[in-house]
């Protein structure tokens, strides 16, 4: 198969950015912005995530975060495969919760 | 990479919201905000279907839609697609390659409607072969093609074709209006088509202007020839769906996932594979190149090898 759990992609994005100043917070709220535009989508507060169908289209999108990076503050980019991604546990207090699900190629409304 | 086709059969609302397409389904709303809305990023869409007469979708959305090289198509009340929207810039060097086509000569015309010809009677026979039906004949037609096909070989495949390639228990005349399965097959045609003329359209080419088909009514002669190759591939999903004995009467959702299917079918090209959506645009690439002069070969897919050496009066235009 083309397009399986190893070769999907998803890359998240953490990040720390300086909220002091009116100047700080205006650049912070500018590159979320920018990578929700890029189609990252918010997983938690200042944790962002986006499927990508291959590696190539993993890279362009990693690309253009590392041209986003703001002057100052702390941001970590990470790739981790669908299979991997599917075996998060996640909870919501102590209810587990249900992952957000693979986009297919294909889909039907 | 391969695009995402997005197939709207139910009441939606489609805007735009940070480029990215959100997606308001009323009839999820009781399930909770969450259910009910989606965000997908428009740089990931390759085809969007709107079969459902209560969708809207604002103008920012369309235009970000085209300006991302996707096809829009909709639907009318049977559900059947009517219409296709396409971008006009589809290509940075798009008014020069319109010209190459505009110019393109009678006889280069001609050579590429062969080699479309050759490669559609194949990948029939490859059909053929592959459910142990005689198709020497086939092979030799193919062969036997000359430019612009003045023995008309296609139409010659074409009836032997359809009334030995479904099984014996239907009665199958192929027609536009005909019986079951030509709705199935008239879909799989349509989205095919849209998937085609998408190609063309990206690689620069004008959809309108075919190396045959030439109907003065028809706005996609060129997306008609390309094509034609291509249409095994749907016939064998079609077969597909027969064989495994589905109720084809209707076009099911079921069905209709199988057919919109076609997009990710692996064709396999003299070197590589890659899915029908990706592999559609090597061909079309390889068509602007041959009106541009460069290369003189169509790249299209091959169902089958059938050995048919080269340089053995099959793979060499005869003028």
């Amino acid at each position: 198969m083309r397009l399986n759990e190893y070769r999907i992609l998803w890359v998240l994005v953490f990040f720390d950015l300086p909220t002091e100043t009116k100047k700080e917070r205006s650049i912070a709220s500018k590159f979320r912005k920018e990578i929700l535009r890029d189609g990252f989508a918010m997983f938690q507060f200042s944790i962002y995530l986006r499927h990508s169908s291959s590696r190539e289209n993993a890279d362009v999108h990693i690309n253009r975060v590392k041209r986003l990076l703001p002057e100052k503050g702390h941001i970590g980019i990470m790739t981790v495969t669908d299979k991997q991604f599917g075996m998060m546990e996640l909870f919501y207090g102590k209810k587990e919760k249900v992952l957000p699900d693979t986009p297919q190629q294909l889909e039907l409304f | 990479m391969i695009k995402r086709t997005l197939h709207f059969s139910n009441p939606a609302y489609l805007s735009l919201q940070q480029n990215q397409l959100s997606i308001d389904l009323p009839h999820l709303k009781s399930l909770g905000e969450k259910e009910s809305r989606k965000l997908v990023p428009i740089e990931d869409i390759g085809i969007i279907i709107l079969d459902n007469q209560q969708i809207t979708i604002t103008h920012g959305c369309i235009a970000a839609l085209l300006s991302n090289n996707a096809a829009i198509i909709t639907c009318n009340k049977s559900r059947h697609p009517t219409g296709m929207m396409l971008p006009i810039d589809g290509h940075n060097t798009q008014s020069e390659r319109f010209r190459y086509q505009i110019d393109a000569s009678q006889p280069l015309k001609k050579q590429l409607w062969q080699q479309t010809v050759q490669a559609k009677i194949l990948n029939q026979a490859a059909i053929l072969f592959n459910r142990d039906i005689p198709c020497k004949n086939m092979i030799h037609w193919a062969k036997s093609v000359r430019s612009g096909d003045p023995d008309n070989y296609e139409g010659r495949a074409a009836v032997y074709y359809w009334k030995n390639v479904f099984p014996e228990k239907i009665d199958f005349f192929r027609g536009r209006d005909g019986d079951p399965p030509n709705n199935l097959l008239n879909y799989g045609y349509a989205i095919l088509r849209a998937i085609v003329a998408r190609g063309l359209v990206c690689s620069g080419l004008l959809p309108t202007l075919g190396i045959h088909h030439r109907n003065k009514y028809n706005a996609y002669c060129l997306a008609d020839d390309i094509m034609e190759p291509y249409r095994p591939y749907v016939d064998e999903i079609v077969l597909g769906i027969i064989d495994r004995g589905e109720n084809f009467l209707e076009l099911g959702k079921d069905i209709k996932t199988q057919l919109l299917g076609i997009a990710t079918v692996d064709v396999q090209f003299e070197k590589n594979r890659s899915p029908l959506l990706v592999g559609l645009q090597t061909t079309t690439s390889s068509l602007a190149k041959c009106y541009e002069g460069t290369i003189r070969r169509i790249n299209y897919p091959i169902m089958k090898n059938f050995e048919t050496k080269r340089g053995s009066g099959f793979d060499e235009s005869e003028d």
